[in-house]
């Protein structure tokens, strides 16, 4: 089933698709299934881009609670990944506008166990090597987070899904409702705008 | 192809983005310029930064995210385990259709008083001054007896009530202190969820504190009861609250109530719970109380069932 996560654009997937219509016939099961193979990922989308555990959690809460709410309506004109991926980027994309609008960005990652210090990936790594490197690998961290704030929703959004959940830009753009070209394009000036701000670090 | 075009070109092919056309051009002139290269190398290694960006959602999380949606689904389709927020609605649109309902006159000859609280509470006179005080027209009359009497006409005895408005600020002393008043107004089940839903972010002061903790376990509604348990949540690790919460958690009827209650006191790790959560873990019927017993008990290193 997880290749069934991976397999992003794929109109036809024998299993996805007779996981849906049990799901669409009251099928608790298989509804659980689905979820199952897609929430890891879905989570992960939401926490890469929310960088906060409770937002996470909400995305995760909404958007499986829309799925199952409208998975009657869902005709299979799509795949069911690229149909679920719809949901949670709207919401996602949601959340990001406010935040901008709020000008708000959670410092820290909070998670079930506590406040996780966003570092911790570079510095757990970086455990045996020397405070210099240490040091280098916390600025860039912060480099790097702070040049992905500065991208607009939507650019965050399409280079989320990109660089981190390896989508190809034919699939982003008809999760987000655009051309593969307009993906692009979008592609394209987060790319830019990240050299410019990070281009000295590499 | 140019210098300018290739650098255009350069993140996409990174990311295997391009046409095979635009690739082939792209790797030819990357491989006779050597600034082109670089700018490869650099996008390379930008790319590598950003990976080790990359989150993980912890496992925690992920299991908690399920058991939510879980309890969420069940709550769609059964009524007995339906998510806090859901029951809540419930229970206040319950409430508020018997209020309703409790408004209509019952019968020609008697007009049911609705006694407002403020104007039995404020003495007249009393010229409270921060809010503003504004009698309404609004009178209620509770109709005593009717009897005929003996020239053939009708005596009616009836008690009046006048209706009237104060407002002000929600830390005003006079305003509080009728919140306070309404929380207990034992024949209106829809007054006493407005007013401790209105006093839930007070629960600084002792006095509130104890009307909530009053309101979670004494009071006949739901609403009111779950109303108490939100405004209890910033206090929630002191140790009487922490009574009352096991006390609903343990003996509540309402499953909301009991998923309120169980989350407050899971938020944090407490071994003085170990015997309660057992207890529960044998003996309750919500699938989603068992739950969060049960994870709470592991997180604690605690065995799960008593034996």
């Amino acid at each position: 089933m997880q290749e069934a996560a991976g397999s992003a654009g794929a109109r036809v997937n024998p299993d996805v698709d007779s996981l849906v219509r049990a799901a669409q016939r009251g099928d608790q099961d298989a509804f659980e299934q689905l979820v199952r193979a897609y929430d890891q990922s879905v989570l992960r989308l939401a926490m890469n881009l929310l960088r906060s555990a409770e937002d996470a959690r909400d995305v995760y809460q909404e958007a499986f609670l829309r799925v199952y709410r409208n998975l009657h309506s869902f005709r299979f004109d799509c795949s069911f990944h690229t149909w679920l991926y719809r949901i949670v980027t709207n919401i996602c994309l949601d959340q990001l506008r406010r935040r901008k609008v709020r000008k708000e960005e959670p410092a820290v990652v909070e998670t079930a166990e506590g406040v996780l210090d966003r570092m911790e990936g570079f510095e757990e790594e970086s455990a045996m090597a020397n405070p210099e490197r240490v040091t280098w690998n916390r600025q860039l961290g912060r480099r790097i987070d702070g040049a992905l704030e500065e991208l607009t929703p939507r650019e965050r959004m399409v280079f989320e899904l990109r660089h981190y959940q390896g989508l190809r830009l034919r699939n982003i753009g008809e999760v987000l409702g655009t051309s593969e070209e307009a993906a692009k394009n979008c592609f394209f000036r987060a790319t830019q705008k990240m050299r410019t701000l990070l281009g000295d670090l590499v | 192809m140019t210098c300018d075009a290739v650098r255009k070109l350069i993140p996409l092919y990174y990311y295997g983005e391009l046409t095979p056309e635009e690739e082939d051009q792209a790797e030819a002139h990357i491989h006779d310029c050597a600034g082109c290269a670089r700018q490869m190398e650099a996008a390379r290694s930008l790319a590598a930064a950003l990976d080790r960006r990359r989150m993980e959602a912890p496992a925690a999380l992920l299991d908690d995210c399920r058991v939510d949606l879980a309890a969420a689904v069940r709550g769609l389709g059964t009524h007995s385990s339906r998510r806090p927020w859901r029951l809540w609605l419930e229970a206040v649109e319950a409430t508020l259709a018997g209020f309703a309902r409790w408004r209509q006159p019952l019968g020609a000859v008697a007009l049911i008083a609705i006694g407002f609280f403020a104007a039995r509470l404020i003495p007249a006179g009393s010229g409270v001054s921060a809010p503003s005080l504004a009698p309404s027209e609004a009178v209620f009359v509770n109709v005593r007896s009717a009897q005929p009497d003996s020239a053939g006409r009708v005596r009616i005895a009836y008690d009046e009530t006048r209706r009237r408005e104060i407002s002000g600020a929600i830390g005003n002393r006079e305003i509080q202190g009728l919140l306070l008043a309404a929380a207990h107004e034992e024949d209106d089940p829809g007054v006493r969820v407005e007013s401790v839903g209105l006093l839930k972010d007070q629960a600084g002061s002792s006095e509130v504190r104890d009307a909530l903790l009053n309101a979670l376990l004494h009071d006949s509604n739901p609403g009111v009861r779950l109303k108490a348990l939100e405004g209890l949540k910033p206090v929630a690790a002191e140790a009487p609250v922490r009574g009352a919460l096991s006390q609903a958690l343990q003996f509540d009827d309402n499953d909301a109530v009991r998923m309120q209650a169980v989350d407050l006191l899971t938020m944090r790790r407490d071994n003085a719970m170990v015997g309660v959560l057992q207890n529960l873990v044998q003996k309750e019927d919500n699938g989603y109380v068992r739950l969060k017993c049960e994870k709470a008990l592991k997180e604690m290193n605690a065995s799960i069932g008593t034996f």
